[in-house]
């Protein structure tokens, strides 16, 4: 049953909300968009269910956690693979991508932030070449894709890490960026530092 | 499914495949429960994906990070509720554990017995309380003792886990004060299989 409507809260930046806004996009959902300030965050903070953000009102039912958010919209809206099988893959790339961010505020900090990244973007590429469809799983746009753009998209436009040597990683970001519908948002999304 | 070879591979410790080794036991599931040495790994390490444990093999192909895998085993055997949002609950559960185990390898990673100490204090005093209050709180809005209703499903197990496994080594014990997530341990934990499972490992 498809939600009656759907609230997405989070900072006016990109930050952990991002990768619903991308799947919400692909899927051509309507949805309100709602960015709190700094200011207004202390007193919304103990409408979350778990003090943070971002948080997805369902239906005036407030969820936590982006990845689990992110997971609720790619399956309502058909980016989450077409078997279990195929929904376990989507899970193994997203979770190796939180390993990278989980270490990748070290990175920042690194004399050489080379070193943390190949390792992962090496499993990117490895991933993206055992299933050579150009999408990460299967034959069309999933949620591991939009994770690993994601991931791209911040790493490359903060300047801490390149995908050169990667082509099918590059490749992925082309065809995430050309997906008709994320390049109508990616077009009007208003840049931010995060 | 129901006939696929299944081998968990790991290292002989609860850590982070103990959830996957709930989940199967949990659904009555054989499968190899392959505990492997530190010496060993090495030369097992070009067998895993990414080169990490756990990992693990179905039907031939290979597939890592337990968080995936476990809430596949889920998925596969009935422990993954009846609908997107019970997922979503499901996965809230599982997401917030991340957060908590995160704060663990804090601890583990610190650079110095100083910084260990001091990241080994926050798990206690504050992480502890508020991710087992997460629990509880998640529990006191369903609308039965499990976290989606009556029905036990992997969101159960890792709170089990949390509480009795590899997490449990760097927090107090449990208090009182959390009354619905301790009679949730009790009562996973007083499964058959689960009790065969333990008695196992003793």
């Amino acid at each position: 049953m498809a939600p009656k409507s759907m609230r997405l809260i989070y900072f006016d930046a990109r930050g952990k909300a991002e990768i619903s806004r991308l799947v919400l996009a692909a899927a051509g959902q309507t949805y309100e968009d709602v960015r709190l300030t700094k200011e207004q965050w202390p007193a919304e903070k103990p409408n979350t269910p778990f003090l943070q953000l971002p948080v997805l009102e369902i239906d005036g039912k407030r969820y936590g956690q982006s990845i689990a958010i992110a997971t609720y919209l790619a399956r309502e809206f058909g980016f989450c693979g077409k078997s279990n099988i195929e929904e376990l893959q989507i899970n193994q790339a997203i979770q190796l991508a939180v390993d990278l961010m989980n270490t990748g505020s070290k990175a920042f900090y690194e004399s050489d932030p080379a070193k943390k990244f190949p390792k992962y973007f090496q499993f990117f590429e490895k991933l993206l070449k055992e299933s050579g469809t150009g999408f990460v799983v299967g034959n069309s746009l999933t949620l591991a894709d939009i994770v690993f753009y994601d991931l791209v998209f911040n790493y490359i436009s903060r300047k801490v890490a390149s995908i050169e040597g990667y082509p099918l990683l590059q490749a992925l970001s082309k065809t995430v960026e050309s997906n008709e519908k994320i390049k109508a948002y990616l077009a009007a999304r208003k840049p931010t530092e995060f | 499914m129901a006939n696929s070879k299944i081998t968990l591979n790991y290292f002989d410790i609860k850590g982070r495949a103990e959830i996957i080794r709930l989940v199967l036991t949990w659904a009555g599931k054989d499968f190899v429960d392959n505990r492997i040495s530190r010496e060993d790994w090495p030369a097992l390490k070009p067998k895993s994906p990414f080169g990490q444990l756990p990992y693990v093999e179905i039907d031939g192909k290979v597939y890592g990070q337990s968080l995936a895998i476990s809430n596949f085993f889920a998925r596969e055997f009935n422990l993954y509720g009846k609908s997107n949002l019970d997922g979503l609950i499901i996965d809230q559960v599982a997401q917030l554990t991340e957060d908590f185990i995160q704060e663990i390898v804090k601890v583990i990673r610190a650079a110095d017995p100083e910084t260990k100490a001091a990241n080994q204090k926050k798990v206690q005093e504050e992480a502890a309380p508020k991710f087992w209050g997460f629990y509880e709180k998640l529990l006191k809005e369903s609308s039965g003792q499990y976290f989606v209703g009556d029905e036990v499903t992997l969101a159960d197990l890792i709170a089990f886990d949390v509480v009795t496994g590899f997490v449990s080594d760097f927090t107090l014990p449990l208090p009182d004060s959390y009354p619905l997530l301790t009679a949730l341990v009790e009562t996973i934990g007083n499964n058959d299989n689960i009790k065969a499972y333990k008695a196992k490992q003793q």
